[in-house]
């Protein structure tokens, strides 16, 4: 078993750049779903500067907070909503003071980019032409759970509640959309701009939208919290925003308690 | 166990025994056109018979979705003659089911009508019995524990399939949530203690299901 | 017209045996005819090629003016169409189902009340009152026997085929159920052909025989013909004739034969052999020959030979005598016979045979 954590311990290093007398840190971060292609080009970047690796586990919020209390290995954690983070908090798992919000959403209907319905409004998602709408599952999704709330601000919830096709995370709705299986799912914009095989229906402005915010933090039990604190910061730095602002989140000025 | 519960128990068995109703001809059929005849191809079907049993159910299951989904060459055509959508409905359960409990019944179901002594079937025919009475009045009740203990086996399969079923019908509660999807999404949920008490309940439906099968199976024929 | 069945047919096997049937023909007399050979010499084949359990690879059966295999026709005639009653060896009967619904199997299409008043009819004739509910493995192998042939009995076929319809039986049972099987088969009239490999057997329920061996048909005729008088030697060696001498004919006169067998002459009718024919196999049936102890009597045999006793040994019931007559001659008595004359190893005593017991087989060199 020592030898196994020898070989296992003495990991790959990463591309370039070496870290004079530190040796190559590795980051495990548990990210939302939603934050895939951001992050990738993120981590891709700091991996080159500074030599460090980040290994990314992206999932459903909901997932990955159930993976954390289980006693999965994590540096960071970055959410998709609030309630996740608190939770983890209220279990202390969680560093005092490294929790921090400064990503926001909005919401989107899309449809599949070739022969999809016509919806022009959410009104018309509750049409009889629309069987199937795919959400994240809005028991526990953050998507979904955003999406939800925000049907039921327009009261249209229990006219489409047995439309609902539930999925395991945001992705998976936007994969749903994709193949034509459903007629119409509600995603992040963010989401819907990555994809080229659907088109966004409409969209929802984010003052009728629920509140949607990004935390992330330090986890108390991080294998590497020096390095993890290293890649927090990094990501409230300018060049990370600018990658957030590209691919269509919205950086919050000022730190959102 | 709350409503919802009884409501999920009995939603997972209708589907099983849908399932099953499905599988008992088509694996008749099977069976005994690879316990008796002789034709070419025969290996290769023996195969892909077998293969649910082997392949990760996922690959399984992607394949129906790749097949039966409303852009795929069965789905679409289900969908224009017949209207029928597949894919995320309880359509999509019971033929993900099906499938991976097809394989079971045709192994039992074969074996037992392979052991039917071929000279009933031959005297049979001699007293005048056409080829469907021979197989309804012969056959199949002298392969008659091999047939049930293969049911027995696909019911129990069905009601613990998960991952074909996850894939092609997705976990929609009251619509397309069996047990072991409940199971899954309870856990993933965090709802440790339901998550255990279904999986009791689970549990004590494969084993009453193995070992009524097993006590068939295993009876010495005198 | 119905001539009954005619068969010719040719059945070839993967290990290169092959089943050559000649010129078989049944009925439409409805008499008993056996087929006759050893273990392993094809006659179930041609029992199920009959039935249309299997398929010739050529030739024809024809039933009347039913073509039941014609291997330039279309495809043979199923055995549901053939009516023919098939009795296998160890009776199948269908072990899922009472004796009752074994026996009615047949009659599906009728009416209920007609159904189990035929089956009831066929039960009673057969013996079977009281075993209606029954299933065939609680009945004993004679019952097993009478119910295999009620159920095909009662459809009332054209044709019965029966395979080694005793040779399930234990000793005891089997003297009975033959005699039994003898009365039922006369009775019915319907042309049967019956398969044995046991002589008491043939020579018992068979009208006509049939000898077959290594799949062909080599002899045919009244069974106690056949068996006294074998065409050649492969029939003779199959009919199992205890005495079988290579002999020499002398000369033919009035009617009769002087043959040299070993070191003694016999005098035999040569009604069987076609051309003059010198060399000769000269058979003798046990059962034909007759021992005198003492001083020898004019008697009408015309064969009287002198000879000593070699072996005695039990066959069954009788005794067979071995001796020594100027050639190894053998004798069947009954163990009373034995007593009564004190016959022991080494006694002299004179052997009597009829002229007409002798049989002469041409022997090719």
């Amino acid at each position: 078993m020592p030898i196994l954590l020898l070989v296992l311990g003495g990991g790959p290093g990463g591309g370039g750049g070496e870290q004079a007398g530190k040796g190559r840190a590795t980051v495990i971060v548990f990210a939302a779903a939603s934050l895939t292609d951001c992050l990738k080009e993120i981590a891709g970047g700091y991996e080159k500067r500074t030599g460090d690796r980040v290994v990314l586990n992206l999932a459903a919020s909901s997932t990955l907070a159930v993976q954390v209390r289980a006693g999965a290995r994590a540096d960071l954690f970055f959410s998709a909503d609030e309630a996740g983070m608190q939770a983890l908090e209220d279990g202390g798992l969680i560093v005092k003071g490294t929790r921090r919000s400064r990503l926001s959403n909005s919401l989107a209907i899309i449809v599949a980019a070739e022969g999809g319905a016509e919806v022009n409004s959410p009104q018309d998602l509750a049409g009889p032409r629309i069987k199937r709408v795919a959400l994240g599952d809005p028991q526990a999704v953050p998507a979904g759970v955003y999406a939800r709330e925000y049907l039921r601000r327009l009261k249209l919830w229990s006219a489409l509640e047995p439309k609902v096709v539930p999925m395991e995370s945001v992705r998976a709705a936007l994969a749903a959309v994709e193949s034509g299986n459903v007629d119409a799912g509600i995603v992040y914009k963010t989401d819907a701009a990555v994809s080229r095989k659907v088109r966004i229906a409409c969209e929802a402005p984010r003052e009728d939208g629920p509140r949607i915010s990004y935390p992330v933090a330090l986890l108390a039990d991080a294998p590497q919290p020096e390095a993890a604190r290293r890649f927090l910061e990094h990501l409230g730095s300018e060049q990370a925003e600018a990658v957030f602002r590209k691919f269509g989140f919205i950086v919050l000025a000022g730190p959102v308690p | 166990m709350s409503a919802e519960d009884w409501q999920l128990l009995w939603f997972t068995g209708r589907m099983a025994a849908l399932s099953t109703c499905l599988v008992l001809p088509v694996g008749l059929a099977l069976a005994w056109s690879l316990a008796r005849a002789r034709w070419r191809g025969k290996a290769l079907v023996e195969a892909l018979v077998s293969l649910p049993l082997v392949l990760p159910p996922v690959v399984t299951g992607l394949v129906l979705l790749k097949l039966f989904g409303r852009r795929g060459p069965l789905g679409h055509w289900l969908y224009q003659h017949l209207g029928w959508e597949v894919v995320f409905t309880w359509k999509a359960v019971v033929l993900a089911l099906a499938v991976m409990s097809l394989p079971l019944f045709v192994w039992a179901a074969r074996a037992s009508l392979q052991e039917v002594n071929p000279l009933f079937e031959q005297l049979a025919r001699t007293l005048g019995a056409g080829e469907w009475r021979v197989l309804f009045t012969i056959t199949l009740p002298l392969a008659r524990r091999g047939i049930i203990a293969g049911t027995m086996l696909a019911f129990a399969r069905a009601l613990g399939e998960f991952g074909a079923t996850i894939m092609v019908a997705g976990n929609i509660p009251g619509q397309t949530t069996t047990l072991p999807v409940a199971i899954y999404y309870s856990v993933e949920l965090g709802k440790d203690s339901r998550a255990w008490m279904l999986a009791g309940l689970s549990a004590t439906l494969a084993f009453l299901a193995i070992w009524a099968a097993q006590r068939l199976l295993r009876r010495p024929k005198r | 017209m119905n001539h009954g069945l005619r068969a010719s047919f040719v059945k070839r096997f993967d290990d290169a045996v092959v089943i050559e049937i000649c010129g078989l023909a049944l009925g439409p007399d409805p008499e008993i005819t056996v087929l006759f050979g050893p273990s392993g010499c094809g006659k179930t084949t041609v029992l199920r090629c009959l039935a249309g359990l299997e398929r010739p690879d050529e030739g024809t059966i024809l039933f009347g003016e039913e073509v039941w295999f014609a291997s330039a026709g279309r495809r043979p005639l199923p055995p549901q169409r053939r009516k023919v009653g098939f009795v296998p060896q160890d009776y199948a009967l269908f072990p899922h189902l009472s004796v009752e619904r074994n026996i009615g199997y047949g009659l599906y299409g009728l009416p209920a009340g007609e159904r189990r008043g035929r089956v009831a009819e066929a039960m009673r004739w057969l013996g079977l009152e009281g075993l209606e509910g029954r299933r065939p493995g609680a009945l004993s192998g004679g019952q097993q026997q009478r119910a295999a042939l009620a159920r095909a009995l009662v459809v009332r076929p054209r044709l019965l085929l029966l395979d080694e319809p005793l040779c399930a039986l234990d000793a005891p049972a089997r003297l009975r159920v033959r005699n039994q099987l003898r009365r039922m088969l006369r009775r019915l009239s319907i042309p049967t052909l019956l398969v044995t490999h046991d002589r008491a057997d043939a020579l018992a329920l068979g009208d006509t025989l049939w000898v077959m061996n290594q799949g062909k048909l080599l002899q045919h005729g009244l069974a106690h013909d056949v068996f006294s008088r074998p065409a050649n030697l492969e029939v003779a060696g199959i009919v199992a004739i205890e005495t079988v001498q290579p002999g020499r004919v002398l000369k033919t006169a009035g009617g009769l034969a002087t043959v040299a067998v070993g070191a003694a002459t016999l005098t035999a009718l040569p009604l069987d052999l076609e051309t003059a024919a010198d060399e000769v196999y000269v058979c003798i049936r046990a059962e034909e020959v007759i021992l005198v102890k003492g001083p020898s009597v004019p008697s009408s045999a015309r064969n009287c030979l002198a000879g000593t006793v070699c072996s005695l040994a039990r066959e069954g019931p009788m005794v067979r005598v071995g001796l020594d007559c100027g050639f190894p001659l053998a004798a069947l008595l009954t163990p009373q016979a034995c007593e009564e004359m004190f016959l022991h190893q080494g006694d002299a005593v004179s052997a009597l045979i009829k002229a007409p017991h002798i049989h002469l087989i041409p022997r090719p060199d």
